[in-house]
């Protein structure tokens, strides 16, 4: 019992100091502004569910119109399965407000922070609570 | 006569045959059935496992700082890397770009490592890009400098030295591989690895680490990092690439805050 506690506390260490720290895994995070939080309301236009990053593309258009593709980068699907996600989350077409950390030099990306789908439904990169150990 | 000659080609056969072993034996591969069954002492632990970085260790992931007296070509590369930093920015993010992390850096990405002990070898997967270490335990020296070739993880061999594992690494290429970000690794890095489990169980890996680099940094450069066995199906190591077309979609990595 108490060995099952220090597994559990065990894994959860794992899952937050990683999810404190997914675009270390990669590369370095210094092209993205992390005080700030654009959201993105507008169409799956792709869903990358890949190693060692997952990503989208959105379609966000304008006040007039114009339409512009963000790339959105995201953590391994390891990570979003424990959250949640499936490799069929996402698909092209899909009506999405998703939050982002934009890049510093302006251009249409960033990384990710949520996404709202049609049903009202909200996902994020972070599991909801620790998984019970494997035993 | 013919008991004679019978002897004398016994002999001679008996004679080629000892020859050939000896001849072949120090070229024997670590998976070879006669090496990995040749009788050694008992090894005081196995290091075979998954394992992940404990982030809550002192120093992290990171190997600085504290950081070592640089050489003046790395203190340049050093100071560039600061100065972009303090411009919001990141110097030479090679890993970004594809390039292999090396080692010790490849041993602490915030991925699994996968190890596999046999008497002769221990294999490390990790899994980030599936870099592989190959640790030969079968007593051999290092390659000879004239035939290895040079690569981000090294040539490593590895003995026992009571309860330690000990890792003795060189043979590293010095293009696009940093112990840091800043900090150049050369053709002179050298590395051993103390290796040790400790925690409850042997859950916990620790490895104490002893860098020198002649063309990078002043003496000794010491470290020890923690890792915590993970056994959970989730957290095994799986087949990870970086692709050319997945950085199109990964927009830090494009990012015109990157210093070539």
């Amino acid at each position: 019992m108490r060995f099952q506690r220090f597994q559990k506390f065990q894994w959860f260490l794992v899952v937050a100091m990683a999810m404190a720290a997914p675009a270390f895994a990669h590369h370095a995070a210094a092209g993205i502004d992390r005080t700030k939080s654009v959201t993105l309301a507008g169409t799956v236009k792709a869903f990358g569910w890949q190693n060692p990053h997952s990503w989208m593309e959105v379609e966000v258009p304008n006040e007039a119109g114009v339409v512009t593709t963000w790339k959105v980068e995201m953590t391994s699907p390891a990570f979003l399965i424990r959250a949640g996600w499936k490799a069929t989350t996402l698909k092209p077409g899909d009506k999405v407000t998703v939050k982002v950390f934009p890049l510093r030099d302006g251009d249409p990306g960033g990384l990710f922070q949520s996404v709202t789908l049609a049903d009202g439904s909200t996902l994020t990169e972070r599991a909801a609570a620790p998984r019970p150990a494997a035993q | 006569m013919r008991l004679i000659m019978g002897v004398v080609v016994a002999l001679a056969l008996a004679s080629a045959g000892v020859a050939a072993q000896q001849a072949s034996a120090p070229d024997l591969g670590v998976l070879a059935p006669t090496n990995l069954s040749k009788p050694r002492p008992a090894a005081p632990f196995t290091v075979t496992g998954t394992w992940f970085i404990d982030l809550g260790f002192p120093g992290s992931w990171r190997f600085g700082p504290p950081y070592p007296k640089l050489t003046p070509d790395a203190q340049k590369h050093f100071d560039a890397a600061q100065k972009a930093r303090a411009e919001g920015k990141v110097y030479r993010d090679d890993i970004g770009q594809c390039w292999p992390a090396g080692v010790p850096l490849i041993m602490t990405r915030v991925w699994s490592v996968s190890m596999v002990q046999l008497p002769t070898v221990v294999y490390m997967i990790s899994g980030f890009m599936n870099s592989l270490r190959v640790i030969n335990m079968d007593g051999r020296p290092h390659t000879d400098p004239d035939l290895v070739v040079r690569t981000f993880n090294g040539d490593s061999i590895g003995r026992w030295e009571g309860a330690t594992l000990v890792i003795d690494t060189t043979g590293f290429i010095d293009h696009h591989h940093w112990i840091d970000n800043g900090i150049p690794a050369s053709d002179q890095l050298h590395i051993v690895e103390r290796v040790k489990l400790v925690g409850p169980n042997g859950t916990k890996m620790q490895i104490e680490y002893t860098m020198t680099d002649s063309k990078s940094w002043e003496g000794e450069w010491k470290m020890t990092k923690q890792w915590n066995r993970v056994d959970a199906r989730d957290m095994e190591i799986a087949e990870v690439e970086c692709l050319p077309d997945l950085n199109s979609h990964i927009p830090s990595t494009q990012s015109k805050e990157n210093v070539r």
